[in-house]
């Protein structure tokens, strides 16, 4: 469902994402783990078509975002790390207007929006004017905006920034739930607990480069670690750059 | 999705935002609303006066009232067409390069040029609607002139529509340009640059007035010259051109030859949008991305494509070096508040703005110097330059230092929480802007006294008046920064809370605002007193009575303490027990 071929972006001299290759199949969450300034908002970036390429494709649902990026938006549902909304409208003229710039009717959007503000407890906050609204409030609503059109890729920046426990173990149990629903969904995080308890797959990208792709039993044996991820992870990145390809389970 | 389902789309929660910003209001203070709204009733009935007793002064020129009526309108037009083309650059830029809502909008399923043109729609009405506002007095005395009817103020407003949008389109393919091929730090200096150039040129271009031209014998010469040095604001391929003639001819009757200029500026128009379009599709989605792609700024890199390694030269440090005897705490402070100061577009575009308008207030006084004929009148005209400088000043302590303690924002713990202690913070704040306007005004000042011709004991005066407004004006604005900051309603998603134009919005920059007026106009009244008084004796041009000077400066001395003193002391309490 997300395929990356020798993804590549240079920023002036210095290379955030160097020959990145994914491959990520359908219904599988797939946590981006990485140190800070390793290049995982870059990727992100770079898989909802927001830069461009150095060299390389991605590829969404079969779809080129640079070449078809329409058709591949479409299909995706995306939380950047720093979202947008606008201040002055209510989460509910919020969510109307985001299901229809996704070509929903009316009265598909307003039972979906029921379902997600049940989800993700945002019915007390329905008439208030988003300015007024909390960080949490609004990270919720930000997440919920990216899941109102059924999505088939879910592409998600550090979520759980600014969730209380309660919250955060909402979002967690959407995601899985999605997942399983065949939902592909691809999180970045620097927070190893989280992709211990999500994802079926994760990769470890360093300095711009993937060192790492596998469950989180086949990085700890590529690591030569035996406890927990956060071992795995230290052992795989190095504060010294070691050259080298990617490792990658079986 | 369709782009005009996009367009439709945004275009609703656009005004369902706007309405309810403008229901909001009844929530603000009634200081603030009356203060606002006085000021545009005020603009808008003051203008209109002075327009139409322009207008009603040349039309006592017989035979000629209608040539420099004309004329007017076509040098109107042509400078309001190179403002809107500079107004599209600088707005532009930041609306479509680095509004958060572009980034947002190019994650929808939306084409990348359908973004660009609804970017480019905001940018034009955030470029274009101050000087239409600003135009419309002149507008209203024109027709008012010509005795026209209400039917065309209408045809006026479609033809303000077309002539718009060529300056937008202009300026966007000015900054795809930009955007696409060069780094994002030169667009400060392509700025600076065209601002600079565009300065010298009125310089070298717009000649004074000679006074004794305007008599009667040398008139028609006169009139020669002016239509002379005019004549290319009226080169028939200029849109003002077609706009004013457009206008001339429907304010005459001549409907036919009005719709033709009409004609030629909606399809130049049209052809201006095609022309921005085809640039666009090649060059918005790379630019945007080339944009957010920049690392730091190398020289080498921008213009050869490798870096070249120069010595770093530290003006700054070197600069605040030159005070030895400076605590290295504020030193630290100085040289941070100068940095995040430069290094902020927001800051810049308007600081530019600003510039540009003194310029050209500068430039313009050329011509008033010419004309002194008597020394009321000098008098007079030096105490209106004092007033203007004054009024720059409040605005740029309003504008630039009343954010300032505000701007640190949700930084604020970082000075609050070192043993330094947030009381020397804000004197630092005060010194470093005091220090900073007093510079600027005084060499505005000295620069408008001598082109004014203004005498040397006079200059001095006024010099010393503008260094010491300095100070109680920027007491007045870091003072009442503190007492009523603005830091946002510090969630992560609000995008505008490090937007010192939305600080300085509240109600804490209006009363600023108003305070800096109500102490500008206190010390002004204090020092015309005695002139005025010395003026009726004797006559201008010596001190005259020193009691009198003497008396004015303890006045002025006294207020412009109590100016500085009483805000910042209690903003000093303040802090003192603010939470942080």
């Amino acid at each position: 469902m997300i395929l990356t071929e020798h993804l590549t972006k240079r920023f002036g001299g210095l290379t955030a994402v160097h020959d990145l290759n994914l491959d990520i199949p359908q219904g599988q969450c797939f946590a981006f783990l990485g140190p800070n300034g390793a290049g995982k908002t870059t990727t992100i970036k770079l898989l909802a078509g927001l830069l461009k390429p150095t060299s390389g494709r991605a590829l969404v649902g079969g779809h080129d975002i640079q070449k078809d990026p329409v058709a591949a938006r479409k299909l995706i549902g995306f939380v950047p790390d720093m979202p947008f909304l606008y201040d002055k409208l209510d989460p509910v003229e919020f969510m109307l207007f985001i299901g229809q710039l996704y070509g929903m009717r009316r009265g598909e959007v307003e039972p979906a929006i029921d379902e997600l503000f049940d989800v993700f407890d945002l019915n007390e906050t329905r008439k208030q004017i988003i300015e007024n609204l909390s960080h949490g409030t609004r990270q919720r609503l930000v997440i919920a905006s990216a899941l109102l059109h059924e999505p088939k890729v879910i592409i998600i920046d550090e979520p759980m920034v600014g969730l209380d426990p309660r919250s955060a173990r909402v979002v967690k149990n959407v995601l899985k739930q999605r997942s399983r629903a065949g939902v592909t969904v691809f999180l970045s995080t620097h927070i190893l607990s989280i992709a211990e308890e999500l994802a079926d797959r994760i990769g470890i990208l360093n300095r711009g480069k993937l060192i790492a792709t596998g469950t989180i039993d086949q990085l700890r044996e590529m690591s030569g670690e035996v406890g927990a991820l956060e071992d795995a992870f230290l052992a795989l990145t190095p504060e010294e750059e070691e050259e080298g390809a990617t490792r990658e389970a079986p | 999705m369709s782009a005009v389902t996009f367009f439709r789309l945004l275009a609703e929660v656009n005004a369902r935002m706007a309405r309810r910003q403008v229901l909001a209001l009844r929530e603000k203070s009634y200081l603030m609303v009356s203060v606002v709204t006085l000021f545009v009733i005020g603009y808008w009935v003051v203008g209109y006066w002075i327009f139409r007793l322009g207008f009603t002064r040349l039309a006592e020129v017989p035979g000629l009232q209608a040539i420099l009526l004309d004329r007017m309108l076509y040098l109107f037009f042509a400078f309001l067409f190179v403002m809107l083309v500079f107004s599209n650059i600088i707005i532009g830029y930041s609306t479509i390069f680095k509004s958060p809502e572009t980034q947002w909008m190019l994650t929808l399923p939306v084409r990348s040029l359908d973004v660009f043109r609804w970017k480019l729609m905001e940018t034009a009405l955030l470029a274009s609607w101050a000087f239409l506002f600003l135009s419309a007095p002149l507008m209203l005395a024109y027709g008012a002139t010509r005795q026209v009817t209400g039917w065309f103020y209408m045809k006026v407003f479609v033809l303000f529509l077309p002539f718009t949008a060529i300056p937008a389109a202009l300026g966007a393919i000015v900054i795809l340009v930009i955007a696409r091929y060069l780094h994002r730090r030169v667009f400060k200096w392509a700025l600076f640059g065209i601002g600079a150039v565009g300065i010298a040129c009125a310089a070298v271009f717009i000649k004074p007035m000679e006074a004794e031209n305007f008599e009667p014998p040398q008139m028609v010469a006169a009139l020669q010259h002016l239509m002379q040095n005019s004549r290319v604001t009226v080169q028939p391929i200029l849109p003002s051109y077609w706009l004013a003639s457009s206008m001339i001819a429907w304010g005459e009757g001549w409907s036919g030859r009005g719709a033709f200029f009409f004609m030629v500026l909606l399809s130049n128009a049209m052809m201006a949008l095609l022309v921005c379009t085809v640039v666009s599709r090649r060059l918005f989605y790379d630019g945007w991305s080339r944009n957010h792609s920049q690392g730091r700024f190398e020289l080498g890199v921008a213009l050869l494509d490798k870096p070249i390694t120069l010595p770093r030269v530290g003006v700054l440090e070197h600069l605040v070096n030159l005070w030895p005897r400076l605590n290295p705490a504020t030193r630290a402070l100085v040289i941070k508040d100068v940095r995040v100061f430069w290094r902020d577009t927001s800051q810049w575009s308007q600081f530019a703005i600003f510039f540009g308008l003194i310029g050209l207030y500068v430039l313009n006084l050329r011509s008033v110097a010419q004309e002194y004929k008597s020394e009321s009148w000098g008098c007079f005209v030096s105490f209106l330059n004092l007033g203007a400088s004054s009024m720059t000043l409040a605005t740029l302590t309003t504008r630039f230092v009343f954010p300032q303690f505000s701007l640190e924002g949700r930084r604020l713990w970082i000075v609050g929480m070192v043993p330094y202690g947030l009381k020397r913070v804000l004197l630092e704040k005060f010194w470093l802007s005091s220090v900073c306007s007093a510079g600027i005004t005084l060499a505005l000042m000295l620069t408008s006294s001598w082109m004014l011709q203004v005498s040397s004991w006079q200059t001095l005066l006024f010099a010393a008046t503008v260094v010491v407004m300095s100070f109680a004006l920027c007491g007045i604005a870091v003072g009442i920064g503190a007492l009523f900051p603005y830091f946002g309603s510090g969630a992560i998603v609000n995008c505008h809370d490090d937007n010192p134009a939305r600080i300085v919005s509240g109600f804490g920059g209006t009363f600023c605002f108003v305070m800096s007026l109500v102490y500008v106009a206190l010390v002004i009244g204090a020092e015309v007193w005695p002139m005025y008084s010395k003026f009726a004796s004797s006559g201008v041009g010596s001190p005259g009575q020193p009691w009198g000077v003497l008396l004015s400066w303890t006045l002025v001395s006294l207020i412009s303490v109590a100016a500085a003193c009483i805000p910042m002391s209690l903003a000093l309490k303040r802090v003192d027990s603010l939470e942080i």
